[in-house]
């Protein structure tokens, strides 16, 4: 049987994605044997560009290059995986879609084209993205579920859980009950709850559930006495590109209150 | 006995039934009831219920559509291959107690996979049951199932087979276009010493329900097939459970009274 | 039934001689009340009762039931484990009862070799302990190998079980027969649910107002010492995609993914039928089948929202 042939590559992000995928230690010698991994810029010289099964890419799109670059990784994909939170939901570097272009303007590049400012955006907002891994960073575990489940013929469904559900399963007392403004209740599980298991409320950095009830988290963080301000940037940190609706329910007709 | 453990069985036949849904046959000799599933695992991706569609002592026959994961995985299944089930389960179809009355059966799609197995028992005991009529609803012709087998249901029971559309024009084995809810809507149905079986997708089986009580059937007439995600199929998992009854076991036939068309229950 | 005495300051000492040869596992006071295994008699906390039931030493959250390797499926059944657990309060003792009737139904060999290997030592409430209780509404059986009764200085110990009598019997210095009659085993203040028959109720609207208040977080259901949903998934290893395992996780009837079937079908759908499909389960159709109600009135589900859902307050309020 033929490998399934993957490329792993990054456009503007931390490639702490990328690395997620190599903190599978455990598993890695098994995994270059699994798949030919025959693209992987950030830890490999040579790399064509060619056609491949799966793509992974890691970033979000910032400049002028990474449109090209996203563009030519769609078409050497048959699967493209948005690897990670910036690629997936546009992440922290997103969050500049939500400040002033003067906060900003005197710190963009001019002179080189590539470098050239483009609105900071995730993949799907420019090429068509068949799976997410989202994150940040990804679980690794998650990763290796995927690639497995391609080898097989059988990538697994995306979960629609939220973080609690793992949280809870493994004996967290809920951080909203601690006065924490813990976003765990619409935020897409898969991590294991690791920041929860770890003291830190849930930032949403896997995105919001289908299932959320928005309306409900943001009338229970004002009672808990969060403000709409501070509730509005928490929830844009990460994923406020796919929170459209955001405003509208926070100032809006509040069902909850 | 652990009552998680599948068995592995050979393949006997497979044939590829239309263009997404294909027919295995297994050599699996364990006595089952129309309308009975039985739970199909493809190790290192998991299990599916599927319904069978054949009435013998000695095999099997499972319609399978290529919609999920292991559905998938089964259809790269191969003659003389192996396959892991957990089974036969389930409440089917009460063939005993209907005995002497005329069958309604009403399939969409997939839905015709099980009703296939109470026409093989049919066969079978064919002294005992009177009029049969058969509705079968398609989308498209290619989606037709059990085409080797039209021809003599044709024969011996009144049958209508319906497709959505035929854009092509395709030969589709005397299919009129139009729902199959418009095909029972016109045809003569007698509910006095009648039962009528039904199994196909959710708001198929609402309106065909509707047309049938209009046509004076009660509630306790109509039998349908549920469908649920299963895990375990031995009733304690709890996903497959409609008003309290589990469809794994207390189903996947219901009678339409047990459990109303609480689609969302 | 026989009625022993056994000092309240040698406690101690029965614990210290019963993890001799057994793991004994009670309530501890760490950031909240939890079943664990102890290292000292003096770790036992009862002033409340644990915030997280015992049921994962049963049920757990996770759990392989076989190996696989593309030739052959391996059952891997665990190893009983010789366990005593003190302090279960009755509800807690109905609802390892009531776990037993959902698994001994299908012969659940994973469950039952957890189960037949536990030593069931209860403590009985001398108040209701927490606010959302309601044991008293709702039917608790006689289920136990020991039941300890908090007197001042004494507790007064029942035994339930033939286990529980030689626990007695083993250890004959520490326990004093005694004529004493038994006490009321009624919690004071714990009968705060008023609907007997909540099937009247089902196409009441106010299901809705509880569902509005309802994150689909799942933490009713985790903590709930009955709920016992699970789902299947296998996983492959790495180093041969044929090989794996194949296990069962919690899951929880408050999301959306519980009835999503292939093809990406919800048939429980909306947040008010998923909210009242949780509460008949507990209430009605367990009762159905097993002739008494799931629930066993122990509260945690409305103590672990996050919203405080009260379905007690809210059946009460639909009712009148």
């Amino acid at each position: 049987m033929t490998k399934l042939k993957v490329g792993v590559y990054g456009i503007t992000g931390c490639a702490g994605c990328q690395l997620s995928i190599i903190f599978n230690e455990d598993d890695l010698l098994d995994l270059i044997e699994l798949v030919d991994l025959k693209a992987f810029p950030f830890i490999k010289e040579v790399n064509p560009d060619e056609q491949y099964d799966i793509i992974f890419v890691e970033g979000l799109v910032a400049d002028k290059g990474d449109l090209e670059t996203i563009k030519k990784l769609r078409k050497n994909a048959k699967v493209l995986v948005a690897l990670g939170a910036c690629a997936a939901t546009g992440c922290v570097p997103a969050y500049r879609n939500f400040t002033l272009k003067e906060n900003y303007e005197h710190l963009l590049y001019r002179k080189i084209k590539e470098l050239q400012d483009v609105q900071p955006t995730p993949v799907d907002m420019h090429v068509a993205v068949d799976y997410y891994l989202p994150g940040c960073p990804p679980d690794k575990r998650q990763i290796l579920a995927f690639i497995k489940g391609a080898v097989k013929g059988a990538i697994p469904k995306p979960t629609d859980n939220p973080v609690c559900v793992e949280c809870r399963q493994n004996g967290n007392v809920c951080l909203l009950e601690q006065g924490k403004p813990c976003l765990g209740p619409i935020t897409v599980g898969g991590c294991n709850a690791v920041c929860v298991n770890g003291g830190l409320e849930c930032w949403g950095c896997r995105g919001p559930t289908k299932d959320m009830n928005l309306p409900l988290m943001i009338s229970l963080l004002k009672r808990k006495g969060f403000d709409e301000k501070f509730i509005q940037d928490r929830m844009r940190t990460f994923v406020g590109l796919k929170l459209p609706m955001l405003k509208e329910v926070l100032h809006g007709k509040n069902h909850h209150a | 006995m652990n009552p998680y453990l599948p068995q592995p069985y050979t393949i006997l036949e497979f044939r590829r039934e239309s263009p997404d849904t294909f027919t295995l046959t297994i050599d699996l000799k364990k006595r089952h009831s129309p309308g009975q599933f039985v739970q199909v695992s493809v190790p290192g991706i998991g299990e599916a219920p599927i319904s069978i569609c054949s009435d013998s002592r000695s095999y099997v026959k499972l319609n399978i559509r290529e919609i999920g994961n292991v559905t998938r995985a089964l259809a790269k299944s191969k003659k003389g291959g192996k396959i892991w089930i957990r089974g036969p389960y389930g409440k089917g179809y009460p063939m005993k107690a209907l005995e002497g009355k005329n069958l309604v059966l009403i399939g969409g799609g997939c839905g015709v996979a099980p009703l296939k197995g109470v026409i093989d028992y049919i066969e079978h005991h064919r002294s005992k049951y009177r009029d049969i009529h058969l509705f079968l609803g398609y989308r498209s012709p290619e989606e037709i199932l059990f085409k080797k087998e039209l021809r003599e249901w044709k024969k011996n029971y009144r049958l209508e087979v319906t497709i959505d559309q035929n854009q092509h024009g395709a030969f589709c084995y005397d299919a009129k276009v139009g729902f199959v809810t418009e095909a029972i809507n016109a045809a003569v149905l007698d509910p006095h010493k009648s039962a009528a079986f039904l199994c196909g997708p959710p708001v198929m089986m609402k309106a065909s329900i509707d047309l049938l009580k209009q046509k004076g059937f009660q509630e306790d007439q109509i039998f349908i097939s549920a469908e649920r995600l299963m895990y375990c199929a031995l009733g304690v998992c709890c996903h497959c459970m409609i008003r309290g009854k589990f469809t794994c076991v207390d189903g996947p036939v219901f009678r339409y009274d047990e459990i109303g068309a609480f689609t969302h229950d | 039934m026989v009625l022993y005495r056994l000092e309240k300051k040698r406690l101690g000492e029965l614990i210290g001689r019963l993890m001799l040869d057994a793991e004994v596992i009670a309530p501890v006071k760490k950031d909240v009340v939890r079943f664990l295994p102890i290292a000292h008699p003096e770790e036992i906390h009862l002033e409340r009762n644990a915030f997280f039931p015992a049921k994962e030493y049963f049920f757990p959250q996770h759990q392989t039931l076989f190996q696989f390797d593309g030739k052959s499926f391996a059952p891997v059944i665990p190893k009983p484990k010789k366990r005593v657990f003190f302090g279960l309060r009755r509800c807690d003792l109905t609802a390892i009862r009531h776990q037993d009737l959902a698994f001994e139904e299908v012969k659940d060999p994973y469950y039952e070799t957890m189960r037949k290997s536990a030593l069931l030592i209860g403590y009985h409430c001398p108040k209701a302990p927490s606010p959302y209780c309601f044991c008293g509404s709702l039917p608790q059986i006689e289920f136990f190998d020991l039941m300890f009764f908090d007197q001042q200085t004494g507790f007064l110990v029942e035994t339930g079980s033939e286990k529980g009598e030689q626990i007695v019997r083993e250890h004959p210095e520490l326990f004093a027969l005694t004529d004493l009659p038994k006490p009321d085993t009624k919690i004071p203040g714990a009968d705060r649910l008023h609907v007997e028959n909540i099937a009247p109720l089902y196409d009441h609207p106010d299901w809705k107002k509880g569902a509005d208040q309802c994150l689909s977080c799942g933490a009713c259901t985790a903590l709930c010492p009955t709920c016992y949903c699970f789902e299947i998934h296998d996983e492959v290893s790495t180093a041969n995609p044929d090989a794996g395992k194949r296990s069962r996780s919690w899951s929880s009837c408050q999301l959306p993914g519980f009835t999503r079937v292939a093809g990406d079908h919800v048939f429980r759908k909306e947040r008010d039928h998923r909210f009242k499909h949780r509460i008949f389960h507990q209430l009605e159709y367990f009762k159905e089948k097993h002739g008494v109600p799931l629930c066993v009135g122990c509260g945690r589900c409305i103590e672990a929202c996050p919203t405080r859902i009260d379905f007690v307050k809210l059946l009460n309020e639909m009712k009148t």
